[in-house]
């Protein structure tokens, strides 16, 4: 059978914040229980430095799923469990992360990037996070932020264009 | 539509519309200028989320009602619907649907839509739900109308309805907007244009008289193809390596 064509994507536009960030969205609390809550915090900034008053970051990792619009000044925070490992293949494994996507007007089809850890020391050594270029792969990992709450605080900011622009990605299945 | 088009897109270039799509204005301080980098789909990429779905009820995909006002939005009624599936036409049963749509008159709810279109008070312009065993969805709504924006001179977007789709793997999510055939502004709107010319026509819906229902509502079709593996195909494939 001839495979069908696969539906393009288009931007979320403006006005989708009464839909996708409704009060009694389907969120999923999955991997909550026993997990250790952490905080992720940072902004959505645009080419000319600014920050992205209306842009949507999904927050997946394992099972969990989160949704965050952004504030006036491009601003996110959200709370999840620790991610752990992942396996990649068999005998290796991938270090703890969060896969990130961003969707705002303007976007035509949503960004995909990932948020590592600097505490964690398997980061350094993630065979996905190796095919980055080297000068570029501090954008993906978030900073600890010094703080006293019991909650660890980490700072991740996502630039979509211009100096310090994030790493984005796209992800090639394998050969079938 | 003359414009410049960037070369950096996610996915089948084909498919996929560019980030960068001058035509567009939002496109030119947000898209990325830096190559995207090339990986394989992990585990990540193909893991399912556990959504909540307890909160969906068959009321959330009857936008003419849902308002709660006990009063029915004022258009012409339809009926949109379709399947999800992947390129194999194997369907994505259980898939939440996000939609969300100006009124008939092309006005959003929305504190940021303030041009001169009257507001209904019995309608919202958000439904959603779940895909069935078949990986069918179906709203009753209103047939949204055209709205202005700022992005060049006279600009109105088509009649659109967005959808959001949450599938079977996250390699799977898919944000999109459906139109509706023979509609003039069509032609002039640079979002709809930034998807390559051959794969345009997917975003629009066909009128579907057997859907129409008698009395009641328009019928229309629109199914949505799903690229990027699922989680099932991604299981099927683990067990063969193993």
């Amino acid at each position: 059978m001839t495979p069908l064509p696969f539906t393009p994507s288009q931007t979320v536009g403006p006005f989708f914040h009464d839909c996708l960030l409704r009060v009694d969205r389907c969120e999923s609390t999955a991997g909550d229980e026993g997990g250790v809550q952490i905080h992720l915090e940072g902004r959505v900034i645009d080419g000319d430095g600014a920050g992205v008053p209306d842009a949507v970051i999904e927050v997946w990792h394992a099972e969990s799923f989160a949704r965050i619009g952004t504030d006036a000044e491009g601003g996110f925070s959200i709370s999840t469990t620790r991610p752990k490992r992942v396996q990649l293949d068999r005998g290796t494994t991938q270090a703890p992360h969060l896969s990130i996507a961003v969707f705002a007007r303007g976007l035509m089809n949503h960004l995909l990037t990932r948020v590592y850890f600097e505490d964690d020391p398997s980061t350094e050594s993630d065979p996905i996070l190796r095919l980055v270029p080297e000068t570029r792969r501090a954008t993906l990992i978030a900073r600890r932020v010094p703080d006293e709450s019991l909650t660890p605080l980490y700072r991740f900011d996502i630039v979509l264009q211009g100096a310090g622009e994030t790493v984005f990605f796209d992800f090639k299945s394998p050969a079938r | 539509m003359i414009t410049t088009i960037g070369e950096i897109v996610r996915g089948d270039a084909a498919v996929f519309p560019p980030y960068l799509y001058e035509a567009y204005r939002s496109t030119l301080r947000r898209a990325p200028r830096l190559p995207l980098v090339e990986v394989p789909l992990t585990a990540s990429e193909l893991s399912r989320p556990r959504l909540d779905v307890s909160h969906v009820t068959a009321e959330d995909a009857d936008l003419t009602r849902n308002a709660g006002t006990g009063g029915e939005a004022l258009g012409q009624r339809i009926i949109v619907t379709g399947r999800v599936t992947d390129e194999n036409g194997l369907p994505a049963p259980g898939a939440l649907l996000e939609v969300w749509q100006a009124n008939a008159a092309g006005r959003y709810i929305h504190k940021r839509d303030d041009w001169p279109g009257p507001l209904d008070p019995n309608f919202l312009g958000i439904g959603r739900c779940l895909t069935n065993a078949a990986g069918e969805y179906r709203f009753l709504t209103v047939r949204p109308g055209a709205y202005p924006w700022g992005n060049h001179e006279n600009a109105w977007r088509p009649a659109h309805i967005h959808f959001s789709v949450l599938a079977s793997s996250w390699s799977q999510r898919l944000v999109t907007q459906m139109y509706f055939p023979d509609d003039p502004l069509l032609g002039l709107d640079p979002i709809f244009n930034a998807v390559p010319d051959g794969a345009r026509s997917r975003l629009v819906a066909a009128y579907a008289h057997g859907v129409t229902e008698p009395h009641w509502a328009l019928g229309w079709r629109w199914d949505i193809v799903l690229a990027g593996p699922g989680a099932t195909a991604f299981e099927a494939r683990e067990q063969s390596a193993a």
